[in-house]
C-alpha cells in the first residue's frame, strides 16, 4: 500500500482551479519530485500535504491515516522552504531545538538529536551562530537540519535550492540525496528545474496546468515523453508535426506529433546509410552548450536542433552542407 | 473544518472598538450634527454652512487658513527642494548632520516654537529691541502678531517636515540617468526639466498634501501667539466648543466638516494628479 | 569641469548651512534667553542658571512631567497591543483584511490637529461613564492619533521579517498559529516596533491641542505647564522649553540608536 495517497484533490483560489482532481501515490522511502513550470500547481499540492493550504475537495492519506483535516502541527511532516525561513532571533541550535522543546522532550534527548542533525548537514562549529551570519548555502543546511531533527514521517522540500548559486547547488543536491538515503526518509521535492529532478529523484511527477502530465522514473520521463508538453519541458526536444516530418524525411508520414531529442541526430560530412532516415541539410547556427555543440540545421526547409559532442572532427561552419540521419526508434510518437 | 472555532476574531475587537468609538462615530456624529439647526432642535438645515460661507468672520477664517496653508506649504517645499537637492549633490558627512538637525527641529513646534518667535520678534523681543536701537525699521516693526507673523512660524515647522520627506525621493534619482541625458546631449537643466522633476513629481505632490493638511490643522502655535484673536479655521472651530464665548456645537460641527473636506480634497487631488506608475512598483 | 564641480559643491554646502542656521536660530535664541537675566541689545547680560534651579525645585513642574510621561505611555502601550492583536488576525487568517486596517489607520491623518479632539469632545462630553470621563477620552484620542505611526511601524516590520513564512515554518515544527505569531514573530519585530513607538511618544509628548481641548486646565501636563508659565516669566518659559526639547531629543535619539543598531545587525 502506498505511504502517501492523494485522492481526487481539487483546489480552488476563488474561480481559479489550481489542482484538478489529482490522484497520486507515493511509496515509503522514495525520493519523489513534483516537476513543472511555475504556476502548475506543484507547490500548492505540497503545501496541501503540509496542511498549510486547505484542499477544496478530495482526501489525503499518510501512512493509512486520513490527515485531510489535521492542522500542520499535528501531521508530523517536516518542511524545508525556498527562503530558508529560519528564525532570525535564534541561533542555529535554538532553531533546531525549537520544535523538540515544543514536544517537551528531555534536554539530553534534544541535545543529542540537535547534535546529530548538525553533524549530518556538516555545520559543526556553527551551533551558536545567528542565521544572518551564515551564507545562503549554510542557512539552507540549517533549514534542512531543522526539517529532519523532528524525525518526520515525510520531508517536504519546496524549491529549496532555487535561491542558491549553481556551484553550491550541486553539493547541496548531493547532501540532500545522502541524508534521504541514510535516514530512510520519504521525501517530496518540488522544483522547476528538470536537470535537478533528473539527478535527485526516484520518481518524477510532471505537472502541467493543475494536472499530472506524466509520471515515471527519470529515465522514462526523459526518453519517452507522452505529450507535447512533456517533450517540450524535459530536455529540449524537437517537436515536429506529421507534415514537417514528411517534408524532412521525404517519406509518407501518418499520425500526430513526433518528438526527437537533439542528441539522437547523427551528423556527418559523408553520406550516411546506417540510419532509418538519411537526409541532407545546411547548418544555420551553432551554439556551444557545455560539452556539446548545438547546431541548427535546415533539412528540406524544416529547422531542427542537433547536438554533437564537442570534438574537432565534428565542428562545422554556418552554411556547411552536411548529411544528417535519425533512426526511427528515436522518433517518439506523442 | 468549516465549524472551526472563530475565536481569533476576538483579537480584532479592541482595535475595531477603538476605531469605531473614537474615529468613525465621532466623525459621523459631527457630520450629522452639522446639518441640525442650532439650539438643539431636531430637523435638517444647511444654515450652518450658509453661515460659514456668508459670515464675514468665517469667510476670513477660510481665506486666512487656506492662504497660510498653501503659502507655507509652497515656501516649505521650495526650501526643501533646494535643501534636498543640495544634499543629493553633496552627500557624505554633511548629509548626516543635516538629517540629524532636521529630525531634531521637527520636534520643535507648537507652543515652544511660538514662544521662541515671541522672544525674537515679539513686542519686547530681542530682534525688535535691536531693530529699535539701531533704527532697523523692518525688525522694529515686524508684524509678528498677525497672519504674516503666523506664516513665518508655519514656514519654520514646514521646512524640516518637507525636507525629510523629499530627501528619500531624491535618493531615487540615479546617477546613470544624468549620465544618459548628458550622453544624449542634454544639459543639467534639461535633465531636471525632462527627467528629474517628472520623476520627483509624485513625491512633491504627496509632500505638498502632507504639508497642507499639517498647516491647516495646526492649532497650538496660533493659539499660543494670538489666543482667539486670529481668524483661522482651527481657532474658530475650537472656540465653538471650548472657551468663554457661547458654545455653538452644531455650527462648530459644520466648521469641522469644512476642514475635513479640505483635508480630503488635498489628499484626493494629490492622488488624482499623481501619474500612475507603469511597470512594477 | 573640475572647477565647475567644486563650485557646485560649494553652492550646495552653502545652501545646507544657511538652512541649518535658519532652523537652529530660534532654538539657540531660546537657549541664550533662558541663561541670561536681560537681553535688550546685541549681547545679553547677567548670566544665570537661576531659571533652571527654580524650575527644578518646583514640584508642580515635576508633577507635570510625570503626568506627561504617564499620559504618553498608557495610550502607546495600549495602541501597540491593539494593533498587534489586529495584525495577528490579518497575517494569520485574513491577509485580505489588511486593506481595511490600513484605511482605518490612515483616517487619523484627515482628522488631525484640532478636528479629532473636537469631534470626540462633542460626542462624549455629556456621555455616561466611562466615556464622559476626560481621562478616558484623552487616552483614546491619543491612541487614534498615533495609530498611523504604530501601524506603519508594525506592518513594515512584519513585512521585513517575512511573518507569514516564519509562521509556516513554526507550524511545521509543531507550533500553533497563536504560538507562532506571539512567540516567534513578535520577538523578531519588537526592536523595530520600539522605534515607531518612540516616535509616537515624541508626538504625544509635544501635544498641546488635544490636552487643551479635552482636559483644559484640569490636567496639567508639561505642555500645559509651559503655557501657564508663558504668561509669567519669559526666562523660565525658555528654560522649560529647553528641558522639554531635550527630553524629546533623548526619546528620538533612543529611537534612532535602536534603528541603526537594528540595521547593523541585519547587515552583518
Amino acid at each position: 500500500m502506498a505511504y502517501i495517497e492523494f485522492k481526487n484533490i481539487d483546489k480552488f483560489y476563488g474561480d481559479n482551479h489550481v489542482l484538478k482532481g489529482i490522484n497520486l501515490e507515493i511509496n515509503k522511502g522514495d525520493f519523489v519530485t513534483l516537476l513543472g513550470p511555475s504556476g502548475c500547481g506543484k507547490s500548492t499540492l505540497l503545501r496541501c500535504l503540509a496542511g498549510l493550504e486547505q484542499i477544496s475537495g478530495g482526501q489525503i492519506l499518510l501512512d493509512g491515516e486520513d490527515i485531510t483535516n489535521k492542522d500542520p502541527k499535528d501531521r508530523n511532516i517536516g518542511m524545508v522552504f525556498q527562503q530558508y525561513s529560519l528564525f532570525p532571533n535564534m541561533t542555529v541550535e535554538e532553531n533546531l531545538s525549537f520544535g523538540l522543546k515544543l514536544q517537551k522532550l528531555d534536554t539530553s534527548e534534544i541535545n543529542r538529536r540537535v547534535k546529530d542533525a548538525i553533524d549530518m548537514v556538516e555545520l559543526k562549529g556553527k551551533e551558536k551562530e545567528y542565521p544572518a551570519n551564515l551564507s545562503g548555502g549554510q542557512q539552507q543546511r540549517v533549514a534542512l537540519a531543522r526539517g529532519i531533527v523532528m524525525q518526520p514521517k515525510v520531508l517536504l522540500l519546496d524549491e529549496p535550492l532555487s535561491a542558491i548559486d549553481a556551484k553550491l547547488r550541486k553539493s547541496l543536491q548531493t547532501s540532500i540525496r545522502r541524508i534521504h538515503k541514510n535516514l530512510g526518509l520519504t521525501s517530496v521535492f518540488v522544483t522547476h528545474d528538470q536537470d535537478e529532478a533528473m539527478v535527485m529523484s526516484d520518481v518524477i511527477h510532471l505537472f502541467h496546468d493543475g494536472k499530472i502530465e506524466q509520471s515515471g522514473r527519470p529515465v522514462e520521463v526523459y526518453t519517452k515523453p507522452v505529450t507535447p508538453f512533456a517533450a517540450g519541458f524535459i530536455g529540449s526536444y524537437n517537436i515536429l508535426d506529421a507534415a514537417a516530418m514528411k517534408r524532412m524525411t521525404n517519406r509518407d508520414w501518418q499520425g500526430g506529433q513526433v518528438a526527437i531529442r537533439p542528441e539522437t541526430f547523427f551528423l556527418s560530412k559523408d553520406q550516411i546509410t546506417t540510419e532509418d532516415y538519411c537526409m541532407e541539410g545546411t547548418i544555420t547556427d551553432s551554439v556551444p552548450r557545455g560539452n556539446v555543440l548545438r547546431y541548427s540545421v535546415n533539412v528540406n526547409d524544416v529547422e531542427v536542433y542537433a547536438d554533437v559532442l564537442f570534438r574537432s572532427a565534428s565542428i562545422y561552419d554556418i552554411g556547411d552542407k552536411i548529411h544528417i540521419g535519425i533512426s526511427d526508434r528515436n522518433c517518439v510518437r506523442l | 473544518m468549516k465549524t472551526q472555532k472563530k475565536t481569533y476574531i476576538l483579537a480584532l475587537a479592541p482595535f475595531l472598538l477603538l476605531c469605531i468609538l473614537f474615529e468613525i462615530i465621532p466623525v459621523i456624529y459631527t457630520v450629522v450634527r452639522s446639518f441640525f439647526p442650532e439650539g438643539g432642535d431636531m430637523g435638517f438645515t444647511l444654515d450652518n454652512y450658509i453661515n460659514i460661507f456668508t459670515g464675514k468672520l468665517y469667510q476670513q477664517a477660510i481665506i486666512n487658513s487656506l492662504m497660510i496653508s498653501i503659502l507655507s506649504s509652497v515656501i516649505g517645499l521650495l526650501v526643501a527642494f533646494i535643501g534636498a537637492k543640495a544634499v543629493h549633490e553633496n552627500g557624505g558627512k554633511l548629509k548626516q548632520v543635516f538629517m540629524s538637525i532636521l529630525n531634531m527641529v521637527s520636534n520643535f513646534s507648537g507652543v515652544p516654537l511660538a514662544f521662541a518667535y515671541i522672544i525674537m520678534f515679539g513686542n519686547i523681543g530681542v530682534m525688535t529691541m535691536i531693530g529699535g536701537n539701531y533704527g532697523i525699521e523692518f525688525l522694529a516693526e515686524f508684524p509678528l502678531y498677525s497672519v504674516w507673523g503666523l506664516l513665518l512660524i508655519y514656514v519654520y515647522f514646514q521646512i524640516p517636515l518637507s525636507t525629510l520627506l523629499l530627501i528619500p525621493a531624491f535618493d531615487s534619482i540615479r546617477k546613470e540617468w544624468k549620465e544618459a541625458v548628458a550622453l544624449l546631449g542634454g544639459s543639467k537643466g534639461t535633465f531636471w526639466r525632462k527627467v528629474g522633476i517628472p520623476v520627483l513629481m509624485p513625491s512633491i505632490l504627496g509632500t505638498f498634501s502632507v504639508l497642507f493638511a499639517n498647516a491647516l490643522a495646526a492649532y497650538a502655535s496660533a493659539y499660543a501667539l494670538l489666543m482667539n484673536n486670529v481668524s483661522l479655521l482651527p481657532i474658530r472651530l475650537s472656540e465653538q466648543f471650548v472657551g468663554d464665548i457661547i458654545q455653538r456645537p452644531e455650527f462648530g460641527s459644520a466648521i469641522a466638516v469644512v476642514m475635513m473636506v479640505f483635508m480630503v480634497l488635498a489628499i484626493t487631488v494629490q492622488n488624482k494628479m499623481t501619474p500612475k506608475k507603469g511597470g512594477r512598483q | 569641469m573640475n572647477q565647475e564641480k567644486k563650485n557646485k559643491h560649494v553652492g550646495a554646502k552653502l545652501a545646507i548651512v544657511i538652512i541649518i542656521a535658519y532652523l537652529l536660530l530660534p532654538l539657540v535664541m531660546t537657549l541664550i534667553y533662558s541663561l541670561f537675566q536681560e537681553w535688550v541689545d546685541i549681547m545679553p547680560t547677567g548670566f544665570t542658571l537661576g531659571a533652571y534651579t527654580e524650575l527644578f525645585s518646583d514640584p508642580l513642574f515635576w508633577k507635570a512631567v510625570g503626568r506627561t510621561v504617564v499620559i504618553s505611555i498608557i495610550p502607546i502601550l495600549l495602541c501597540t497591543v491593539f494593533v498587534l492583536l489586529a495584525m495577528y488576525v490579518v497575517v494569520v487568517y485574513h491577509p485580505e483584511w489588511d486593506r481595511l486596517i490600513q484605511i482605518l489607520c490612515t483616517i487619523p491623518y484627515a482628522i488631525q490637529g484640532v478636528i479629532l479632539p473636537i469631534c470626540v469632545l462633542s460626542l462624549y462630553s455629556s456621555a455616561p461613564e466611562p466615556f464622559g470621563n476626560r481621562m478616558f477620552m484623552l487616552v483614546a484620542t491619543y491612541m487614534v492619533v498615533i495609530l498611523p505611526y504604530v501601524y506603519q511601524g508594525i506592518r513594515n516590520n512584519l513585512h521585513g521579517v517575512g511573518a507569514p513564512r516564519l509562521i509556516e515554518a513554526a507550524q511545521m515544527l509543531g507550533a500553533s498559529k497563536f504560538y507562532a505569531f506571539f512567540r516567534v514573530v513578535i520577538p523578531n519585530i519588537m526592536g523595530g516596533v520600539t522605534v515607531s513607538v518612540m516616535l509616537a511618544m515624541a508626538i504625544v509628548f509635544g501635544d498641546f491641542v488635544i490636552i487643551n481641548t479635552l482636559a483644559g486646565g484640569h490636567f496639567m501636563t508639561a505642555q500645559m505647564y509651559l503655557y501657564d508659565v508663558m504668561k509669567k516669566s519669559g526666562q523660565r518659559t525658555c528654560a522649560v522649553i529647553i528641558i522639554l526639547f531635550l527630553v524629546t531629543l533623548i526619546i528620538s535619539a533612543c529611537a534612532f540608536f535602536l534603528q541603526s543598531r537594528g540595521k547593523d545587525r541585519k547587515d552583518r
